[in-house]
Formats: structure tokens, sequence, C-alpha cells
């Protein structure tokens, strides 16, 4: 089951286009979900590895990123990877088909949110457990699904947050204290020197 | 969500507990209770009159312009002040304004019993306010955003004697020819109350502003620095933002819980056999099917269709079906969706299968016996159907809902519709609408209600479906596709506007403004979700809102207020968008000042909501007490304070000199008239569109306008588009005003009428009517001088208002002569008195 599907520009995080989750129907509050799939978007950059999947409890993302724009998905972990990534890679052929080239020059959040009809088409033919004849192409495109990597929602966000932390911090450190140290420093050898030369003025 | 229902419930009643409490003016003279008061709690700032003395605004003043000087002089910025006027240039021209403006217009003594014509010959435009000229330039249009008292009061004590209610009218989503549209990645507002930077904030430098609600000063974004209009770098004070008081932005995505909806449209109809009789199917479909190209939204748009009897009956029109698929639901007490993904379908992939559904649904049910009409459940299931992405619902309904949830029973007996006792049953019956419609508004579904019917069908209760939803009623009453061919017509372009106009979908407004200032009671259809923000599933280009405010600390400071409503919406294409207007007003501290800001129409219409909720809260009797009230203390508090000679008579400032006219008008309008037969229907619709309505067409409600038009000229004529458009004079409502000789026409907001006099001008009746019988409905298209003056005239009229009025033509002794005459608010009814007794009326008891 495909619950939420992002796509968003890895520049800067910039939703693109979207399909809206029935909450109704799965009977799961997606919120939380969905704010770290924003999060999740707005982390990845171009050094980011091109296809990974990140464990969030019973619930994965999956995500693609091709062309500078990242597909990100969330399905159940039962579901396959291979039909995830299969799908994934169909959702990027036709969007990078019609809408590729205007991708680096949209300002507005999901400009381009009528691709959610192809999405939700897409969507249903994959999940579709019936569709067997899907899989045959599947099998032999996705042979290397195994060599995706894996890891936790948690440590990605932690990571980043880490890492701007101590980026602050170091911005910190190198700007502010500078002037106050000075004067302190300024003001003691004025005193200092002030006082030898009382002391030893006679001298 | 159920402490917010009885968070709103606890604000509307006004308990009289209130009353006790009220102070007595100072001059004794106040034997009346306030009819204001009695709506509104005004023991606010009461205790706030004495001040300490070292705060005097003119120091403070002083101070700034010391300030600014020493800005000037510094930073050797070219000789401008930063930003917009700043307050030091403020006091001198506001104070020579009001000096200006003691003597005017606005505050000439009339007397009312005196001074029969009072009503000027053309519309009444709104009176402006008392503001310098750079920021009168860019004040908000007054249609979109006005207030009751254009100068507002520097206290509540002040407020409390002047007793006229303070409150703004707001039209937000009016259809604007220019409109300037910002994107840009940072929205700048003020970091403690979230205000949007408008044209009212004043610069301190460069780099910083001054929020003009609560004070703050707030840097101004690197970003904002630049002007894309004139691509100038270093001028904040040159933005749209800054220049414009009604502004739209494009929302970045921090704006949006969720994608952006799709437009998404369901459609439950009404198919018993009380509904087959009337005929609407086919004109619906119709209408649909014509319009189903303009309807607004994208690619993405999404349809469905429920009908219902004692049954449910869902539509698949899946995408490869060769015809849509009925399926049938007949287990109304427990209901369920048959088919998850394919009741509502792209509008775009499914269009033939819904127009082949359109075609055939007046059929389907041609035969039908069942009568009775399963409503709460249909509402139900479409809720289900809507409530993963929220949407809009249009429920058409010809009877009363007599099975299952939310059946509801007769409760009007048609004996006691003229009786002078009070009115019954203004209340819902049942909360299931109500609780329902809270559910649709917590999952972004807005109800619209059209409701077709002879009999009575209890709008009360089944209105709420829409009240609470932000939707709309529409009503026709004695619906009827052969016997009632002026409804028909009327439902048709009805249907047309209803269809193509603009929609706004998963809509939030909240209205801020200039702390000291605190808004307690909104009007019109939406829910509080909390203290200022209204929830709005859908917004739609027809509604209007109306909130009253109270004063809660002095506003001595200040020299101007300024109010800010924005509304954030999804457009029907995708976009998130801001909708912001901000209305700036000048404070005043004397009796005079005020009354000289005075609008009177929209001081009308706020009452007229106040008083529809206070008749349902209270009693019929008491909504008309206190609006006789509300003109009796105003006209007595000026009187005392403001008049410095006694003179004799009725005496009322001009800008205040209709309110009287008005009131009674307000008295003998559908809404609130006794004595007159009225169905309970029909009066309930009416106090739904005075509270719903935007003022301009709220004010032909109460108050309609009657025109000659057997003698139209060009003289003084407008010319807009190369079509010469007469002029003539608004006339009085009264018979003494029509003659025998004449036609004359009567736009009362949705019904025109044109009465044609017994002894017409024959070239009247040839040329413009072209028969000398004149029983048809339309004016015919004829090629005379004449009948294209009327033509004009009449067109342009209804090219006002968004939705067309129907147009009447009535002979001296037709029937409709009654509803025509019931208008006449000036003449002597058996149950109502004259506008000369109602002074006489209002006279003696200022007099007391």
């Amino acid at each position: 089951m495909i619950l939420m599907t992002i796509i968003a520009r890895v520049a800067d995080g910039l939703p693109l286009a979207a399909s809206i989750q029935e909450d109704e129907q799965s009977g799961r509050d997606l919120q939380q979900y969905q704010s770290q799939a924003k999060q999740l978007c707005r982390r990845l950059n171009a050094q980011s590895p091109d296809r990974c999947t990140l464990e969030t409890g019973e619930l994965n993302f999956h995500y693609l990123i091709a062309q500078g724009v990242c597909y990100l998905s969330l399905c159940e972990a039962s579901f396959p990877k291979k039909m995830v990534f299969a799908y994934l890679e169909d959702l990027h052929n036709e969007f990078y088909d019609q809408y590729g080239r205007r991708v680096p020059s949209v300002t507005r959040p999901y400009s381009f949110i009528e691709f959610d009809t192809y999405i939700q088409k897409a969507k249903k033919t994959y999940i579709d457990s019936r569709a067997r004849r899907n899989l045959g192409s599947i099998n032999s495109e996705l042979h290397d699904v195994q060599r995706i990597m894996v890891a936790n929602i948690e440590e990605v966000l932690q990571r980043g947050e880490a890492l701007s932390a101590l980026d602050t911090k170091a911005s910190n450190l190198t700007s502010t204290p500078r002037s106050t140290y000075a004067k302190v420093a300024a003001v003691a050898v004025f005193f200092i020197t002030l006082i030898i030369y009382v002391r030893f003025w006679w001298l | 969500m159920g402490d917010m229902v009885v968070q709103w419930i606890a604000l509307v009643p006004h308990s009289k507990k209130v009353l006790g409490s009220i102070p007595v003016p100072v001059d004794g003279g106040g034997t009346f209770l306030c009819g204001v008061c009695m709506f509104s709690p005004c023991l606010h700032g009461f205790s706030l009159c004495t001040l300490s003395s070292s705060h005097h605004p003119k120091t403070c003043t002083d101070r700034l312009i010391v300030i600014v000087c020493l800005y000037v002089s510094f930073i050797f910025h070219p000789c401008r002040p930063p930003g917009g006027p700043g307050p030091a240039q403020l006091s001198p021209s506001l104070a020579a304004m009001s000096l200006q403006s003691s003597t005017p217009e606005a505050l000439r003594v009339v007397n009312l019993l005196q001074e029969r014509n009072l009503l000027p010959p053309t519309p009444i435009p709104a009176p402006m306010p008392c503001l310098p000229q750079d920021l009168q330039k860019v004040n908000c249009n007054p249609e979109v955003f006005r207030c009751t008292l254009t100068s507002i009061p520097q206290t509540q004590s002040l407020l409390n004697k002047a007793k006229m209610p303070l409150g703004l009218l707001l039209h937000p989503f009016k259809d604007l020819s220019q409109l300037p549209v910002v994107t840009s990645s940072t929205i700048v507002r003020c970091r403690s109350c979230r205000t949007y930077i408008n044209p009212f904030v004043s610069f301190l430098d460069q780099r910083r502003w001054k929020c003009n609600l609560c004070y703050r000063v707030n840097d101004v974004p690197e970003e904002f620095m630049y002007n894309p209009v004139s691509r100038a770098y270093g001028e904040p004070h040159k933005r749209p933002e800054v220049q414009n008081a009604t502004i739209e932005f494009i929302a970045p995505s921090e704006y949006m819980l969720r994608p952006p909806q799709p437009a998404v449209y369901l459609f439950v109809l009404d198919v018993s056999h009380n509904a087959v009789e009337t005929g609407y199917l086919n004109v619906f479909c119709q209408s649909l099917l014509d319009n189903i190209n303009a309807l607004p939204g994208d690619s993405r748009t999404k349809v469905g269709f429920i009908t219902f009897d004692s049954t449910i009956h869902f539509y698949n029109l899946q995408e490869g079906l060769s015809q849509p698929q009925m399926l049938i639901v007949s287990d109304i007490e427990d209901i369920f969706l048959p088919t998850p993904d394919s009741l509502l379908v792209n509008l775009n992939e499914c269009k033939e299968l819904v127009q082949d559904l359109l075609k055939n649904l007046p059929n389907l049910f041609q035969k039908t016996m069942e009568t009775q009409s399963a409503l709460g459940s249909a509402l139900q299931a479409a809720f289900k159907l809507l409530s993963p992405t929220g949407g809009r619902m249009s429920v058409f309904q010809t009877q009363l809902p007599n099975l299952g949830v939310g059946a509801l029973q007769s409760r009007e007996d048609p004996n006691q519709r003229a009786s002078a006792k009070d009115i019954q049953h203004l209340s819902p019956a049942t909360d299931f609408y109500k609780k329902l419609a809270l559910d649709c508004s917590g999952q972004q579904v807005a109800v619209d209600l059209f409701l077709l019917s002879a009999q009575y069908c209890d709008l009360a209760s089944l209105g709420c479906i829409s009240r609470y939803s932000a939707g709309s009623v529409y009503y026709y009453p004695s619906y009827h596709h052969q016997h009632n061919p002026a409804q028909v017509e009327r439902f048709q372009k009805d249907l047309k506007r209803y269809l193509t106009r603009k929609i706004g979908f998963e809509a939030v407004m909240r209205i801020r403004c200039t702390k000291g200032l605190s808004i307690h009671t909104f009007h019109g259809n939406f829910f509080v979700r909390s203290t200022d923000l209204l929830s709005l599933p859908n917004v739609n280009p027809d509604a209007g809102f109306a909130v009253q405010m109270s004063i809660e600390e002095n506003l001595d400071d200040m020299q101007v207020v300024s109010f800010q409503a924005a509304l954030l919406y999804t457009s029907s294409k995708g976009e998130r968008r801001i909708r912001v207007h901000t209305l700036c007003l000048p404070v005043v501290n004397s009796l005079s000042d005020i009354f000289a800001g005075a609008d009177v129409q929209a001081i009308t219409g706020l009452l007229a909501c106040m008083a529809v909720d206070r008749s349902v809260t209270a009693s019929l009797s008491d909504a008309r007490d206190a609006m006789t009230n509300a003109a009796i203390d105003s006209l007595a508090s000026y009187r005392q304070s403001v008049l410095t000679i006694q003179q004799p008579g009725l005496l009322a400032p001009a800008c205040l000199r209709l309110f009287p006219l008005y009131i009674l008008a307000l008295l003998k309008q559908k809404a609130f008239r006794t004595g007159t037969s009225t169905r309970l229907d029909d009066r309930v619709f009416a106090m739904c569109q005075l509270k719903y309505q935007p003022l301009a067409y709220a004010m032909l409600m109460i108050h309609p306008a009657l025109y000659r038009v057997d003698d139209l000229t060009d003289e003084g004529a407008l010319n807009i588009n190369e079509r010469t458009i007469p002029q003539p004079r608004v006339l009085q409502l009264s018979v003494e005003k029509l003659n025998r000789e004449g036609a004359f026409l009567m736009d009362t907001g949705m019904i025109m009428y044109l009465w044609v006099g017994r002894n017409c001008n024959p070239n009247f009746l040839t040329q413009v009517l072209g028969v000398p019988s004149y029983t048809a409905y339309l004016l015919p298209d004829l090629d005379t001088a004449e009948s294209q003056r009327t033509r004009a005239f009449i067109g342009w009229l209804r090219d006002q208002r968004p939705f067309s009025p129907t147009l009447h033509i009535i002979k001296d002794e037709s029937q409709l002569k009654s509803s025509f005459m019931q208008n006449m608010i000036e003449d002597r009814t058996e149950a109502a008195l004259s506008y000369y007794e109602f002074l006489l009326h209002l006279q003696q008891q200022i007099s007391k």
C-alpha cells in the first residue's frame, strides 16, 4: 500500500506535486509522517544517495533522486521494495517528460499539482496485486534493488540537525566574543601600565 | 470541538444582566434603555476613563517630531521622511481635516418632521473617513470593507454615549476588476501579532518598520528592499504591499497543512415524487450540461452525484464503463459507500459518462411514486464521500425530510401567520444539521442548500447545514416548471452564476484590529474555530460578513486605527493564496466627530444582523423594540450632547437623516414584520439573507429603490462602454409618488417589479412593451429609443449584482400588486405606522 507520494525539488526542497493521502481509508493519522517527509525533502542535497529506503516504525520512506527532483513515497514495510522503486521510476519518467524543463524556474509550491492525476493512476496499477504483468518488467529492470541503502529516518533527520547545530556554534565562536575580549584586554593592559607608571613614576 | 461550539454560542446571547449595569449618561436624559447596548456587552472600558495626565498625546507627538527630525538630519536621506506618513505629520493635517469637517454637510441639522424629500436622487455613496489625503488615497474600497463609524471613538464610554453600534462589514471575496498579486518566498508580517505589512505601517528607517496594529518594530527583510515593480533597490515603502490596501499573496508552503485540494463538486438531488412534480431536475441537468466546461477547476476537478428519496442512490462513473451504474443503498440507518473510489470521478476523464448521466437522470425517476425523503442519510453519505478531500456539496431539496435521521415535523400553523403574537419556531428543531455541518467544516466540506418548495420545509432547521459549513441557502418558494415560470427563470440564472462563479476551498479568515479594540461577535455563514479565526470550507464571491467590536482600552495616543482581514484559500486551480484587506480610520474624541462619521447604511446592516440574532435567541418583538430603541437612543444622544441650540422638532445630523427611515424599513421587512401574513420559511430566509448578503445587496432588500421609467431621458445619463444608461431619480417608497399615467420600476434586489399604471402613456406601451397588453415577463427587444433606454437601465441595474433579479411586469389589477405595495414603506398599513407617524413616535420618546 502506498500511502503518500511527494515530488520535490532537491535544490531547496520546494514541493512540486503530491498526492493527497486518504486518512479515512487507511485509518492512520499521517500528519506526523507528512512533516517528516517535508523535513526530509529539505535535508536532501546533491550529495545524498540517489536511492534510499528510510525506516520509520512500521512504515518506510523510499526515495529516488533524478535530474534534481526527489520522488518520495511512504509505504507499509511489507510492500515490496521492487515495486516501490519501479513506481517511483515510472513517476520520474512521466514527470520529467511533462515538466522536467520547468522545474528549475518555478517558485510557487505545488506548481505541478495537476500531476496528482497521474500519480493516482500509477499508484492504482502498482498496488493492484492482480496486475501481475507489471512484475515481469520489474524483475529484469531492478535486479540491483538489494543494493539500495537502508537507513533510519530519525538518524537522517537528526544528523542534519546535529550538523546545523555545530555550524551555528562554530559561527558563534568566530563572530561574537571577539570584540568583548579585545576590549577587556585593552582596558587591563591600560590599567596595568597606569599602575606600573604610578608605582614607579619617580624612577 | 465541542468546547468551541459552546464558546461560540456563549458569544452570541446578550444577557439582560448587562442592561442593569449600563452607565446612565451624566446629563440624566437617558430614560430609554440603550438599544445598541442591549445587543452588546458594553461594560468594557468604562472604568478606564480616568487617565494619567503624564501621558498626553501632545507630548508624545512632540517627541516623535524630534526623533524624525534627528533622523533626517543624521542620515542625510533625500528630503522625504522615511516610509509613509509618520505619526508626526498626521496630527496637524488631521486637525485641519476635522476643523473643516465640523461644519460640513454630514453634521447639518435636519428637522426630519419638516423636510419631506430626504432621499437623495441617486444611490448613497459610503461616507469618506476623515483622513489625510495620502492615507485616504490608498485606503480600502468601502464596497469591500467598511465600518459603521468612520471615525472611531477614543473610549468605550464615548461610544456608549453615542449609542451607535461599532462594527465592520466585509465582502472579502468580492469579484474585483483589478487585484495586485504578489509572489515572493517570504511574506512580510509582524513578528508578534502576525499582521501583514500594509500601507498604514510606518517605516522608521530603511531597515525597520513599525506594525500599525501592535506597534512592534520589525526588521525589513533583505528581499523586501528590492521593488519588483520599479526594479529598484532600497525602496521598501514603494513595494506593492505598501501601496495597496487590497492585495493577494501566493502563499509559500508554510501556509499549507496538506497539498492543495482539487476542486470537488458533489450534487445531492431530491428525486422523490414531489421533486419530480416540480420539474426542477430538467432545469438542473440542462444547466449543468451547459456549464460543465465552465466549472472552475483544473485537470484534477472531480464531480459526483447522489440522488435520494426513501433510499440513497449512488452513481458509479468510473472510466471505462459504457454507461453510468446506479447503486442503491436502502439501509439508511447505517449508511455506507457501496464502492469507495469510483463515485467521485475526474471530470475531464469521465466527462462523457457524466453527460450521459445528466441526460438520463430526469427520465429515470419520471414515474416514481416514492413520497418520502431521507435527506439526513443522504447528507451523511455525501459527507462520507467528500471527507477525504473536502469540497462543495450542493443539495437540492423540495420537501420536509421525513425519514431516518434528521427527520422534521411541520411546525408552522398557517392561521398564525398574520397574528401579531410573537413568532415561534425561528430556532432549529433539531441539532442534527448543525452537528453534521460542524463535521463537514472540520473536513473542509461546505454545503449549499437549494430549497424549492411550495410547502413549509423548516428552513430554520435545514439552514443550519449551510450556516455552520460556510455554504449558502437559495430558496425558490412555490417552484413549479409550469405554474411559476418566473421562479424557473430565476433558478436557471442563479444556477448559471452558482456553477461558474469563482470559488475558494479550504479557507480561513482572520480579522485583526489595532491593540485596544476587540472583536466579539461575528455574523455570516462560517464556524468560529478559535476566538478570531473563521473556518470557511468554501468561500464564494457573494458572501458577506459582519463583526461587532468594542473598545477595550482607551485609544488616546492614537491618531488612526487599522483593521485587517486576511483570507487564506485554495483557488480552483490548486494555488494557495492569501487575500489581505486593510482599512484605516481616524480616532476622534468628541461626540460631534463621531456623529459626523456615522455610516447610516452600515449601521442599518449591522443592526439587521444583530436583530436576527436577537429574534432567534430572545423573541421577534424584542428585536423590533431593540431596533426602534437604537434609533431613539442615537437621536436622543445627538440632541443632548451635540446640539448646542435646542430647537423643536425631530433633529438629526444630515448623515443620519435616513436612519429612522431605514429602521422603519427593517420593521416592515419580511424578516421582522408583524401583522402581515408572512410564511415562516420566507421570514427565516429573509433573516439568512440579511446576515449573509454583502451590504450593497442587503440594503436593496431593506429599502428597495423606486424609479419612474416611462419618461427616461438621456439627461445626466451615464456612459459605459458606448452605452448610454439613463439615470432616473430614486423616488420615495410611497403611493403618493405613483400615478396612473406612469410606469414605475421597483428594485428589491432579487425581484424587480415594473408597475404599469392603468392610464399609462400609450407611447410607453407601444414603444417599450411592444403591445397594449403587458402580461409578458420579458421586455421585448424593440428598436425604439425608449425601449433601448429602458433596457439599458434595467440591464445596468442587473449588472451591478451577481444574481440576476427576475422582472415582473404588473398591471394595476394584477395579483402581484400586493407584494409590490407591501414595499411602500412610507405608507401606513393596518398593522404598521406610516413614516410620519413613526417619526412622531420617535420624537415623543426622545422628548420624554
